[in-house]
């Protein structure tokens, strides 16, 4: 039996035991609670209660209204009908749309549907810190622009862009900002206010909820008109009709609610067991840590370690969970882009690990993390040793 | 989280897993002997193998191996080390990659890193046959 320590956190994050309870309970409970949409009888008035409660919870946490909170399967939808629904919603007023090219596939295949549409789309390029500054957004930004997209937190490297400054000079130009928060929502603060953004998306089951369910928030004052991406009952106010699942609604208030009590402890405790890992990693040398070291969300480590082949780094550490850029499956799949966007060689890109941390992570996992992948690239930078024996050997 | 049948990672055979792990044949060769090298591939294209073989009485005595590369052609590097013991120059002229790629299960995809190995073994009989050797 071997116990495998779970450094994957920024894929999926395991349920929080409340969120669980919150859950169960209402599965429990489901002859009382029935579809939140009836409410012409009790239980259906029931469970709008409750999935009213969840999105006070969720709409609280990124400081936003409830009744700006439209529940989706997840961010993936959430990003989907931000970019689709608005850029559809308002094709008339112009059809270009600035993102960048560090952003998740769900945005960027949301952007590259919009190019098939007749939409034009500018993809910034970060700098090798992985940031996208703002003067950047401005100086793309052009008269017929409707929509910037920028995520908060990088998935591959964790580092956060600056979401507020860019809101505000996109609001003051009249041009829609959305933000893909699936990371570092419930992370780090995020206020749909202040930072002037128009479509917030968010998700569950990186912040200890339920996987499949998550929302998109959507500026209310002056109202942002979207083009639903289905039609069925209505619900949601129209922008996305479907049976709203009332367990999984209630497991992610609860997993935001926990999360705005929790955030800062949580944030300082993970912040400094990624140090740790990462002290502990460059020890053992030739290792580069991917992205700002400074602007990053507590939880994610990236690092390119020299030397090794990252198929086999991976297959080298079974007993750790953890995310690899390298292309793996095949032979003649590409290593990360959002590497290689950050100027990384190929190479170095294959050779990619991200470890990230989160509510559950303790330090022993970490220390003991550490050293089984200082152990094994030590073993396989050995064991590639080549050049010197060549040099030996002719 | 224990290991289950789930847990295990189906992209590698049991012999490939071990041979990975355990590296046979990467092991120095015997001191004393007269030594030839075969070097193929490249790092910036994900496979490097450099084979070392130790000479005796027109044979190959003893060989070993370094590998840059997936865990298959690291297994294969290993495999082919046991194989090519006792060859003369002109077997490893022929030595043939594809009874390694179906012992060890290798996806068709990566047949190209098994050419790698293939590359370095040849190498290292065109090395033997005709330059000079070292002494390990």
């Amino acid at each position: 039996m071997t116990d495998i320590i779970y450094l994957d956190n920024a894929a999926t994050t395991a349920l929080d035991p409340r969120v669980t309870k919150a859950m169960v309970e209402a599965l429990h409970d489901s002859p009382r609670l029935g579809n939140p949409s009836a409410v012409n009888h009790a239980p259906g008035r029931r469970a709008r209660e409750r999935i009213e409660q969840a999105r006070e919870s969720v709409a609280s946490l990124v400081r936003a209204r409830p009744e700006q909170v439209i529940w989706t399967s997840g961010a993936t939808e959430a990003n989907n009908l931000a970019i689709l629904g608005a850029a559809r919603f308002n094709r008339s007023r112009g059809r270009h749309i600035v993102t960048s090219r560090t952003e998740h596939p769900a945005v960027l295949d949301a952007c590259r549907q919009l190019e098939r549409e007749g939409f034009e789309i500018s993809y910034l390029r970060a700098g090798a810190s992985g940031i996208v500054e703002p003067e950047q957004v401005v100086a793309a930004l052009r008269k017929d622009t409707l929509l910037v997209s920028l995520m908060h937190v990088n998935n591959e490297t964790g580092v956060v862009q600056d979401v507020g400054a860019v809101g505000r000079l996109c609001r003051a130009r009249g041009v829609l900002l959305h933000v893909d928060a699936a990371q570092g929502a419930g992370k780090l603060p995020l206020d749909m206010q202040s930072d002037c953004i128009d479509l917030l998306a968010l998700t569950a089951h990186k912040l200890h909820g339920p996987q499949g369910v998550g929302a998109l928030c959507v500026r209310r004052e002056p109202r942002l008109g979207l083009v639903p991406l289905q039609f069925g009952g209505g619900q949601e106010r129209g922008l996305r009709s479907g049976t709203l699942p009332t367990h999984q609604l209630i497991g992610m208030g609860v997993a935001y609610s926990i999360a705005a009590g929790e955030m800062a402890d949580d944030g300082v405790r993970i912040a400094q067991l990624r140090n740790s890992l990462w002290n502990s990693l460059r020890a053992i040398g030739d290792i580069e840590l991917n992205g700002d070291p400074e602007r990053r969300v507590p939880g994610i480590l990236s690092v390119s370690i020299d030397g090794v082949e990252g198929e086999s780094l991976l297959a080298a550490l079974p007993d750790l969970a953890v995310a690899s850029g390298s292309a793996c499956a095949t032979a003649n799949a590409e290593p990360s882009y959002v590497l290689r966007a950050l100027g990384r060689s190929d190479r170095l890109a294959q050779s990619s690990l991200r470890l990230s941390l989160g509510r559950f992570t303790t330090g022993e996992q970490v220390a003991r993390a550490a050293e089984r992948i200082s152990v094994e690239v030590r073993r396989l930078r050995a064991l590639a040793a080549i050049r010197d024996l060549a040099a030996a050997g002719s | 989280m224990s290991t289950n049948q789930a847990d295990r990672d189906p992209r590698y055979n049991a012999q490939t897993l071990r041979r990975f792990r355990t590296t046979p044949g990467s092991t120095p060769l015997p001191s004393g002997m007269s030594c030839v090298t075969g070097r193929a591939g490249d790092r910036e294209h994900g496979a490097e193998v450099l084979i070392l073989l130790a000479i005796a009485d027109e044979r190959v005595a003893a060989a070993s191996f370094r590998a840059f590369g997936c865990p298959h052609l690291i297994a294969a590097a290993s495999l082919a080390t046991e194989q090519l013991v006792g060859c003369s120059a002109a077997d490893l002229l022929v030595w043939d990659w594809h009874p390694v790629a179906v012992e060890l299960e290798v996806p068709a995809a990566k047949s190209g890193r098994l050419l790698t190995l293939q590359d370095a073994v040849v190498d290292a009989a065109r090395n033997w046959a005709g330059g000079p050797r070292s002494e390990v």
